[in-house]
């Protein structure tokens, strides 16, 4: 603080100029702070989303699972396996953006995670009924993952936004503003001072004039 | 010095996500991709079921005076954690939403109504910093 107080010029300009800086990070301190609160709304209801579609992921893809089991079961795990490999394993995600307060946050859209039995690609007369349900269990699983991978990538970015917004309001709360307020009461101090010793050099110099005449 | 220059440049950047021009929500509904265009070029999309909602909630006479985005004014000035709404459609509807009683034109929220607010209308609200 002191360092920051002794490189300032004691004058009326620089006390000017020190008020209104003051004034525009004090400005900058309380919209910021406010866009800190919004962000920390935006994030929490993020996370509560973030819980709830990770619950239904999780219970589809046990679902799937299951599925599997039963279809290695009945159908023979090489069986299963030659399927899967003859399954089709494009799947078209359309990324792009959208904005939260100036963040920008992905929004992957999947047209169609659902496939028919005919598009999925293995062969329906060598695989069994109960390949297309574990099939469709873990399409089902894989739209509710990519819902999940944009909930989390938004959290991410929003977190980073906030980090920063934060470390913003805190160096103008406990660094910069702190420091324009030292540099302004010492100005004020200094320029006090000033006139208080051009008062008593003037009162003197009367008392002098009054003796020599 | 710089300190003022990046702090200016910060609140320069506050409201870039805003609309260039808002759209009403008769014109939302209409349209088969509603979205409007923000001021740093890029596209904000509004969702179908959330237009739903506002159509449902809104009298249909009022679609045409309800502009999208609905603007979640945050004002130094109110204090930490308030907000403003305003317009009379868009109190009407907000009001009905979280069902509170607002003045006409003007409807005054506080952290835990705009959690409400953002959770039911993620895209068809967005908040607006106002500079003091």
């Amino acid at each position: 603080m002191a360092a920051a107080v002794a490189v300032v010029t004691p004058t009326r300009m620089e006390l000017l100029k020190l008020k209104q800086r003051v004034s525009l990070a004090q400005r900058g301190h309380d919209l910021l702070r406010e866009k800190m609160d919004a962000l920390v709304i935006e994030f929490f209801e993020i996370l509560r989303r973030i819980g709830e579609a990770r619950t239904s992921a999780l219970k589809q893809l046990s679902q799937a699972y299951r599925a599997l089991s039963i279809c290695s079961a009945i159908m023979g795990t090489i069986e299963t396996r030659q399927a899967s490999k003859e399954a089709r394993r494009e799947l078209e995600v359309e990324v792009s953006t959208h904005h939260v307060m100036g963040i920008v946050v992905p929004t992957l859209e999947v047209e169609k995670v659902e496939r028919s039995v005919l598009d999925r690609g293995y062969s329906l007369y060598t695989t069994s009924s109960v390949l297309d349900d574990a099939s469709r269990e873990f399409e089902k699983a894989l739209g509710l993952l990519v819902k999940l991978a944009e909930l989390e990538e938004s959290a991410r970015a929003i977190a980073r936004e906030l980090e920063k917004t934060k470390r913003r309001v805190n160096a103008l709360e406990y660094i910069l503003i702190p420091r324009l307020r030292a540099a302004l009461k010492f100005i004020a101090m200094r320029l006090d001072e000033m006139e208080r010793e051009n008062f008593s050099r003037l009162k003197r110099i009367k008392a002098m004039l009054e003796a020599g005449a | 010095m710089i300190i003022d220059q990046v702090l200016k440049f910060e609140l320069s950047r506050l409201n870039v996500h805003l609309p260039e021009r808002r759209i009403s929500l008769k014109e939302a509904l209409k349209s088969a991709k509603p979205q409007v265009a923000a001021r740093d070029g890029s596209i904000h999309a509004f969702k179908r079921e959330e237009l739903d909602l506002l159509a449902k909630t809104v009298p249909e006479a009022e679609w045409e005076r309800l502009y999208l985005p609905i603007l979640i004014a945050l004002d130094p000035k109110l204090g930490r954690g308030a907000a403003r709404i305003t317009g009379g459609a868009e109190v009407k509807a907000i009001s009905q939403i979280l069902e509170k009683k607002g003045a006409d034109d003007e409807l005054l929220i506080y952290r835990p109504e705009v959690a409400i607010v953002r959770r039911k209308l993620p895209t068809t609200t967005q908040y607006l910093f106002v500079p003091g």
